[in-house]
């Protein structure tokens, strides 16, 4: 019997125009977009190639560690092409040395894009998604139960020896079989263009994220199918369910993630800025002081720090004083490609302070980020994470957060690159206190013996594995998945207790 | 006759649950609108003024220490002001630069300072925020997405739906002419749209007119005026494609449906598909060309003019030499700075008008050059830049004139006046904003509004005239 129901439906919803005007926009949509997000895609990977292939060649070029700029570089993320996320608005570089402890708010981005280019709002493939799917399970949904019951329909098939719950089981199974037809098939074009494209090289753990992808789109589509039955079976005319529909799909998808975050402030109004960032530069001035007093009792007269030597080089000094992102650190240095016959004696002189002000420096930047982490977590993942939080009430919240977790371009997919890089600079740091290159001559002066800059520690970065995201996405996916059933529930007791 | 038929369908409209719908969120949205708008724009009026007053400041005291000093140092950072009608149209200003930098002289060595130029900050996307990307709840938004939505939902059973009670067949038995008809379907539709919106954006503006946070002044509500009445048009553009539809389509369903599909396709990923397009097959463009090309200037003079930068001699052919080779290479690297600035518009210049075949993007380019926001409004602050950029150099000039005992020559210290300036007599940056030459340049984009409008019209008028009951 439920067979036969669910034939029935079916047939009947195959053969609309809607379903077919339906697949064909949706098509056309998907595919032009994939077309475009592949070529950025690809432009993406060619400046990150470009720009680390460069910078490798500087780094072997360099003849000391002073005057060494070591640098991460993020990788464009090929599944961003389904949930572009953070992917391309978060830095993609990030320096390492051994001043501060780099997190995602000191980096910077290479690439040669306009960009002013950034006016445009940027598409991917869950946005298309998160629209037209839920108006097509609406627009499915709205008269499934109210347009048999106008029609008279209802009672018909009543008549028979029907349970109700098989008739409405039947009907969500074959409207979801039509509903999933064009997002299979538009999965399957964009893992077509994904598979042809010589640029992009998935893996089996793609495979299983983009998987994730299609199963949270399902659950998705399923959600907004049975908000669309709701309605239906709690109003008694097509018309009116209708209009229900088009109201709350108007307001979940369109006005709801857009006016929650105007409505609520999220940002909080606490000190943590300003005291953190004294703090740092409380910090800072402290290790200047010692610094001082360590240049004005050691045997070289004066408290200068380039100790009087002579030679073809430069001096550097600088620093970065940026209260918004509790960043402050000063530098001093010199690089020498050959040093006066004179100046050779003072030389044990400068070698002995460069030992004194690695390990203090290195030591104040890990007193600086105890200070920072914390403060840099309140300022700006909490509020992010709160508006995240107030973005889920809305079910294309919960898509679009489960989504971006399963191709890792959400924040804690970003972070990892991050945390790379973190790991990096102590794996550096450790290297250079470990073998005694603050205090060796090569650390200022250019040496006959070439630094050996392939046995420093090489940056190397991985996306984390579908485990991991997996845990991350699985809560969102849940909570979809559990609103989904509490809405049958109810579709089924309202339908039950329903008279024809 | 027309009166009549309006009538009939503003009593239907006012009386039904889309209607109610429609009050109860527009009334949400605008005033979310005007509550945002007032915690935020404060903060964003305090941050200009202390900007400014920063900047001020700082060139007063260089106006106080000499002439040369003003000279050299220029006007510091120049600032967009900020609309009061943001509100309106945020189109795009948190991602375009609010700053111009008139300063920053070249420093050679360390006795050796250049003259000051323009410079044109990039713009950015804030690196620092890791929160989710939402759309601004602005006008923009309300009018561009939801208004015409809810102009669809009014009109798309219009037809359709009189066929199928069979009231149309009712109708054209009395002798009503059909243009009658439409004419009256579209004006009653028009009117119930224009109730509700209406109440929403004058409680949105009462609201925001009482507080003492944001001042309107009479140019801001001509400003506000056109905007209302652009939002109108852009509702009667889909009003008439949904009588055009309605008039088609046999059964009110698949009416709506196809209007759907319309309306998500126009207005919701058109905009954002076409720009990708566009800007996705623009040339990409880096800086690093600029950089040598400036290099290269720069060896250049000092090939020239490197006899002259090291000596100590005052007499007036070195400070002649070191004053035309500060003034060329800041004017060579200004004019770089521009010609690349120039390059990197006229690229989003093509994409935005690409994008204009959506009438969506239409009301957004209209919206945010009345509200005096967004990208042209962009354009118009550093033509404003450039422009008191002139005027300070020739003030300069006019001032070293007025004295006898310099020598004229500018950008050195010991050619220059030695008199004091009072820093009022100095000219000062008005970023400002004029409503004619906004409504010049969007005049192409409401005639295309336009446009739209009447053939819609004509449509929905052929089509239900050859409709058979």
């Amino acid at each position: 019997m439920l067979i036969t129901l669910i034939r029935r439906e079916l047939l009947d919803n195959l053969m609309t125009f809607r379903f077919a005007a339906a697949v064909l926009i949706m098509l056309l949509l998907v595919v032009a977009n994939t077309a475009v997000l592949l070529r950025d895609y690809e432009r993406r990977l060619a400046s990150y190639d470009a720009a680390a292939q460069k910078r490798r060649q500087e780094v072997l070029e360099t003849k000391t560690y002073s005057a060494v700029r070591l640098v991460a570089y993020r990788p464009p993320n090929p599944l961003s092409i389904f949930n572009v996320g953070l992917d391309k608005r978060l830095g993609n570089t990030l320096g390492v040395n051994y001043l501060y402890v780099p997190t995602l708010w000191d980096a910077g981005k290479y690439g040669s894009n306009n960009a002013f280019l950034n006016i445009f709002a940027s598409i991917d493939i869950v946005f298309i998604f998160q629209g037209i799917l839920s108006l097509l399970a609406l627009v499915f949904a709205y008269d499934a139960l109210a347009g048999e019951r106008e029609r008279g329909t209802l009672r018909l098939v009543l008549t028979h020896a029907v349970r109700r719950g098989h008739l409405l089981f039947a009907k969500y199974i074959s409207a979801m079989l039509c509903l999933l037809m064009p997002v299979v098939m538009c999965f399957l074009l964009v893992l077509m263009m994904l598979t042809t494209s010589t640029s992009v090289f998935l893996s089996t753990d793609d495979f299983l994220r983009i998987g994730g992808v299609i199963f949270t789109s399902f659950v998705y589509l399923s959600l907004f199918y049975l908000i669309g039955l709701l309605i239906s079976a709690a109003t008694r005319r097509t018309g009116t369910a209708l209009m229900i529909a088009m109201f709350v799909w108007g307001f979940l998808v369109l006005v709801y993630p857009n006016m929650i975050l105007t409505a609520i402030e999220t940002d909080p109004h606490t000190g943590t800025e300003t005291s953190a960032y004294n703090q740092i530069k409380q910090i800072w001035e402290e290790f200047d002081r010692e610094r001082k007093q360590f240049l004005a009792n050691d045997p070289v007269p004066g408290e200068d720090w380039d100790f009087g030597l002579w030679g073809d080089g430069y001096s550097f000094w600088g620093g970065d004083d940026d209260a918004s992102k509790l960043l402050y650190y000063e530098i001093t240095g010199f690089h020498f490609e050959t040093l006066k016959e004179e100046s050779e004696p003072q030389v044990p002189h400068a070698q002995n302070y460069h030992r004194f002000f690695g390990l203090q420096v290195t030591n104040t930047a890990d007193r600086t980020w105890i200070v920072r982490k914390p403060a840099l977590e309140m300022i700006y993942v909490q509020p992010a994470k709160m508006e995240r939080m107030l973005l889920k009430f809305s079910p294309v919240g919960l898509y679009d957060a489960a989504t971006e977790a399963w191709v890792g371009t959400d924040l804690n997919g970003l972070q990892d690159f991050f945390t790379a890089g973190q790991r990096y600079q102590q794996a550096v740091v450790d290297y250079f206190l470990d073998n005694k290159i603050f205090e060796s001559r090569q650390w200022f002066v250019a040496a006959k013996g070439e630094v050996d800059w392939n046995a420093l520690p090489q940056f190397s970065f991985q996306r984390s594995d579908i485990g991991t995201n997996a845990k991350r996405a699985l809560p969102d996916v849940c909570l979809l998945l559990l609103i989904n059933v509490i809405l049958f529930m109810i579709i089924f007791l309202i339908f039950v207790k329903s008279e024809v | 006759m027309v009166w009549h038929i309006t009538k009939r369908e503003l009593y239907d409209n006012l009386n039904s649950l889309r209607f109610a719908l429609t009050t109860v969120l527009l009334l949400a949205l605008m005033l979310t609108n005007a509550i945002g708008h007032l915690r935020e724009h404060p903060k964003r009026m305090q941050k200009y003024h202390d900007a400014v007053s920063g900047s001020m400041a700082r060139m007063a005291s260089h106006t106080e220490d000499s002439l040369y000093k003003l000279a050299q140092e220029g006007p510091g950072k120049l600032y967009k002001k900020p609309s009061s009608l943001y509100f309106c149209a945020e189109g795009g200003d948190p991602v375009l630069p609010d700053t111009i930098e008139g300063g920053s002289p070249f420093g050679y060595s360390e006795h050796l300072r250049g003259v000051w130029k323009l410079k044109y900050p990039d713009a950015n996307i804030s690196m620092k925020r890791v929160g989710p990307d939402v759309t601004q709840l602005d006008w923009a938004f309300v009018i561009g997405y939801v208004l015409s939505l809810i102009a669809l939902l009014f009109t798309f059973d219009a037809f359709s739906g009189e066929r199928e009670r069979g009231t149309l067949r009712l109708m054209f038995a009395n002798s009503v002419p059909r243009h009658t008809v439409l004419i009256g379907k579209f004006l009653g539709a028009l009117i119930s749209v224009s109730i509700p919106f209406t109440l929403a954006v004058l409680i949105n503006l009462l609201l925001i007119s009482t507080s003492n946070a944001v001042h309107l002044n009479t140019e801001a509500w001509e400003r506000l005026g056109i905007i209302f009445l652009v939002a109108l048009l852009y509702t009667c553009l889909f009003l008439a494609l949904g009588l055009l539809v309605s008039a088609r389509a046999q059964r009110s369903a698949v009416s709506l449906v196809i209007l759907l599909l319309i309306w998500i396709t126009v207005v919701v990923f058109m905009p954002s598909t076409l720009a990708a397009i566009a800007s996705e097959f623009s040339p990409a463009m880096s800086s690093e060309p600029v950089w040598k090309r400036r290099n290269q200037i720069q060896d250049e003079l000092w090939q020239k003019y490197g006899k002259w930068l090291w000596s100590d001699v005052v007499d007036k052919e070195t400070l002649t030499g070191k004053s035309e080779f500060f003034t060329q290479d800041a004017d060579a690297e200004e004019r770089l700075n521009r010609e690349h600035l120039i390059e990197k518009v006229a690229q989003v210049q093509h994409a935005r008008s690409i994008t204009r075949i959506s009438p969506a993007t239409l009301l957004q380019h209209l919206l945010e050059s009345f509200a005096g926001t967004g990208f042209e409004r962009h354009l118009q602050f550093v033509e404003n830049a450039q422009r008191y950029a002139r005027q300070l150099r020739e003030f300069v000039a006019d001032t070293d004139r007025s004295d006898p005992e310099s020598l004229h020559i500018i950008g050195v210290r010991e050619g220059m006046t030695k008199k004091g300036i009072l820093p009022e007599s100095v000219p000062k940056f008005e970023d400002t904003l004029s409503l004619s030459q906004d409504f010049n340049t969007r005049a192409t984009e409401l005639l295309l509004l336009t446009l739209f409008v009447m053939v819609l019209l004509s449509g929905a008028y052929l089509a239900f005239v050859r409709v058979e009951v």
